[in-house]
């Protein structure tokens, strides 16, 4: 596995980490230490990523490669210090790697380890230097946490602290916890998590702020969440490999745009992987082009991949609406050491099918939400067809037949106005015109019962009727 | 589906309206996607050779409307508005023409036969004819002749004056105590021919009944025919130019229209002969060239159409080589032509010579 840059390096490890951290179950801390050289010491940046989850088996680091034409020697030694325990050794091992071998017997060299004198616990502190400065990595570490909140791994709190060895001494410290201040019981699943977290993070302008802009969202109106999950069944390999989407569609209130977040009308697409971050893959991108947006009557404008971020642009969306979309790609059953190998058309069709699940899901929490544009277009119609209704009940001279259709529409037969009953009647045909459109969805997935759509046949009757009206039609019968 | 106008029918049409209307209510209020299946009637199918049961008026399947297509969502908009229309009219017991009805909302109408079909797909829902819905139409077709009979209280004696035109009564069924003294019904399909024949006296020189509906006959016109030949029992013929429209026109007399098929057994008259114009005629009666036209592309796929219709081939094959016989010429001509000879040649001659024909050699319109 090779890296284009120290950050890339970096977050590996701190997803590294992360896995080790889920794969114990115990509550663990992840802490993220940059201490900053003085301006003398020509910009040296010492790096300790730690956890207190299992130990590491080393295996993480076996296929780790220096790459000069990525990082470059200018930056980075290749040279990494590791100590990690697992709970049942008696001692603190310390290894040192150098990625820049290639020879596994001068790449790993043992150091002398530290007893633990008796005390359970485990964890592993990978530590390096670099000449990088603290503020070009740190945005990109913070920015990595922010994410890792959204999948709201309960028994993991994440510190970004950077401490400057300078005369000042100063220490800055950045907590990231997922659990505050409504966390998801325990049992809760992961699909909910994401679903809460992508909430939050919505909430929380993108997790900048530390808590939710009631300004903005005065209500949880505000905020409609649909959630997908697609998992690989067939496949005997892949078993188990599950995709997770999460939509979530957010309303600003007008009145306080001061601060909407800076993407504006485009949605950027998470891509977690195996409970890290991850940059999305151009099968994932493919995957996302070919979705029918218009089907729930959004229009994709363009879809670019913006370093590792898929950006997807609107057309004719209201301009206080946002899209927020979140991918997570994972082994059910096991946990995996990140890596970048990639199964393409799987993904592919993993993530079409839970995008459209999550859609579906949204629509039926939410009525009138993402009606395709022909469902928005027969909506039109209802307030006409609900006055003629309303006008076939009311006008007629029979009040024992309009006593019966109010009772049908279970309203009060005595002082209840036309419009009343118009409105009432309005309403069911919109929510039968979303029934419908959402089973229009569900059915244009089953192939064999296509064949058989009354649409089909009734598309032959609309020819077959063109042609008669087109043949009478210089007979201007019955006038 | 014909019937006589009362109260009682009324009263019936409403309860079916109040049905129908009962039936979207109930689907709308237990969420379910309300369907209307709208029966399919056709007077012909386009294969000639097959055996079909167009002639039985049996309804050719049905067609579903449902709130899933737009094209279906706009069509019952348009059925339910003009249904709220007619169920005004039927309770007030009024009549409106059915361009009435268009111009209570002509931008969602957007043009009469959109307003018509509606009224059609009601007839058919309803199981009646349209006047029974109390839509009538702006009276076209005109009468003269040996006849007199009674609309509602009105006097209509053609008698007393023969050659002088009259309107068509709107309310057919309304029409009573018919005396005739004719001999035959000559139905002309267009105006200037019967004012031609109004012009030359026909009608003293000959005791017949004369009808023209203006071009394409409307449903007054075709009902108020059919009911003379019921009770009178005369034969019919029909004149109509030599042309695609004119076939088309004379076959909508005896066979009835495709648009008005759930209604043509009470709208199509069987007993109507084709007096003329025939294709032959331009070289039995020496027409001059420059009065003979060319087939247009529109003509020639018209008569191509037409001639795909199963009812000529078994019921009028006569009629059939002839419209074939127009396609392999490749001209046309109007009736006014055979006054070129001189004026009166169509109502001296023409007329009585084919009337004449017509009664020696009966099997030939069948």
């Amino acid at each position: 596995m090779e890296f284009a840059s120290v950050h890339a390096i970096c977050l590996h490890f701190i997803s590294s980490a992360i896995q080790r951290c889920r794969l114990s179950r115990e509550l663990c801390r992840l802490s993220v230490i940059l201490k900053c050289s003085p301006p003398s010491d020509h910009l040296v940046l010492r790096i300790s990523i730690s956890d207190t989850g299992v130990g590491s088996c080393l295996e993480e680091f076996r296929d780790l490669k220096f790459s000069r034409e990525g990082i470059g020697a200018e930056k980075w030694d290749g040279v990494l210090s590791v100590r990690t325990t697992s709970i049942c050794d008696n001692e603190v091992y310390h290894y040192q790697l150098n990625l820049k071998e290639s020879a596994s017997a001068r790449r790993l060299t043992r150091l002398p380890s530290n007893p633990k004198n008796g005390v359970k616990f485990s964890g592993t502190e990978v530590f390096f230097s670099i000449f990088e400065s603290v503020e070009v990595l740190l945005p990109e570490i913070n920015a990595f946490f922010q994410k890792m909140l959204v999948l709201r791994i309960p028994n993991v709190a994440y510190e970004v602290v950077v401490e400057h060895e300078d005369a000042s001494g100063s220490r800055c410290e950045n907590l990231f916890l997922a659990n505050e201040p409504y966390p998801p019981p325990f049992s809760a699943s992961n699909l909910e998590r994401l679903k809460s977290g992508l909430e939050d993070y919505v909430l929380k302008h993108g997790n900048n702020s530390n808590k939710k802009c009631g300004s903005c969202f005065p209500s949880l109106e505000c905020v409609k969440a649909g959630s997908g999950i697609a998992c690989c069944t067939e496949d005997h390999r892949n078993a188990g490999r599950m995709m997770e989407a999460i939509i979530v569609i957010s309303e600003i209130s007008e009145t306080t745009s001061c601060c909407f977040r800076t993407c504006g009308a485009k949605s950027e697409v998470f891509y977690f992987k195996d409970f890290s971050p991850s940059a999305i893959s151009p099968s994932s991108m493919k995957a996302l082009t070919s979705i029918d947006w218009r089907s729930y009557g959004l229009t994709l404008a363009s879809i670019v991949n913006q370093g590792g971020h898929a950006l997807l642009e609107w057309e004719g969306l209201p301009p206080y609406a946002h899209i927020d979309i979140v991918l997570h790609c994972y082994h059910e059953h096991k946990v995996m050491i990140p890596s970048v190998g990639q199964k393409t058309q799987l993904d592919r069709n993993l993530i079409k099918r839970a995008v459209k699940l999550a859609f579906d899901d949204l629509k039926e929490k939410h009525a009138g939400v993402l009606l395709s544009a022909h469902a928005l277009k027969i909506c039109s119609y209802a307030p006409d067809l609900a006055k003629t209704m309303a006008g076939l009940i009311l006008s007629s001279d029979d009040s024992g037949f309009q006593e019966e259709c109010f009772s049908l529409f279970g309203l009060q037969f005595q002082g209840v106005g036309g419009e009343i009953v118009e409105d009432c009647i309005k309403e069911k045909i919109i929510s039968i015109i979303e029934m419908n459109d959402r089973k229009s969805h569900q059915r244009s997935e089953e192939v064999a019962p296509f064949l058989f759509r009354d649409d089909c046949l009734q598309e032959l009757e609309l020819q077959e009727e063109e042609y008669e009206e087109g043949e009478d039609a210089s007979s201007p019968l019955d006038i | 589906m014909e019937g006589k106008r009362s109260s009682s029918e009324r009263s019936v049409l409403l309860r079916k309206i109040r049905e129908f209307t009962r039936t979207i209510v109930e689907d709308l209020s237990n969420g379910r996607s309300p369907i209307v299946l709208i029966d399919r009637f056709r007077n012909y199918c386009t294969n000639p050779n097959a055996i079909c049961y167009c002639s039985t008026d049996l309804l050719n399947g049905k067609e579903t409307l449902t709130l899933r297509r737009e094209s279906h969502v706009h069509r019952l908009d348009v059925l339910l508005r003009v249904l709220l229309i007619v169920q005004k009219l039927l309770q007030e017991n009024r009549h409106g023409s059915k361009r009435d009805i268009y111009y209570m909302h002509p931008s969602v109408f957007s043009e009469q036969s959109v307003v018509d079909r509606a009224i059609n797909d009601i007839c058919i829902l309803m199981q009646c004819s349209r006047h029974n819905l109390n839509v009538v139409s702006v009276g076209k077709g005109l009468v003269m002749g040996w006849i007199r009979f009674l609309e509602n209280r009105r006097k209509f004696d053609c008698i007393n004056r023969p050659n002088m035109a009259h309107p068509i009564p709107v309310h057919v069924e309304e029409v009573k105590d018919i005396v005739s003294v004719a001999r035959y019904i000559l139905v002309v399909e267009k105006e200037s021919v019967f004012e031609r024949l109004a012009n030359d006296q026909f009608c003293n020189a000959n005791r017949c009944i004369v009808i023209t509906g203006r071009g394409y006959p409307d449903i007054p016109t075709r009902r108020f025919l059919r009911l003379l030949i019921d009770k009178l029992c005369l034969p019919t013929y029909c004149l109509v130019d030599c042309d695609p429209y004119g076939f088309d026109i004379l076959t909508t007399y005896r066979f009835g229209s495709m648009q008005m098929a759930y209604d043509a057994k009470y709208l199509r008259c069987p007993e109507v002969c084709w007096l003329g114009a025939f294709p032959s005629d331009s070289e039995k009666y020496c027409l001059p060239q420059q009065c003979l036209l060319p087939l247009t592309a529109q003509d020639r796929k018209k008569i191509e159409a037409m001639l795909n219709r199963c009812y000529l081939q078994r019921e009028v094959p006569k009629w059939r080589l002839e419209l074939e016989l127009m396609l392999q010429r490749g001209v046309k001509f109007e009736i006014e032509a055979l006054s070129v000879h001189s004026l009166s040649f169509l109502s001296k001659e023409y007329i009585p010579s084919k009337i004449q024909e017509l009664c020696s050699e009966s099997e030939f319109t069948v």
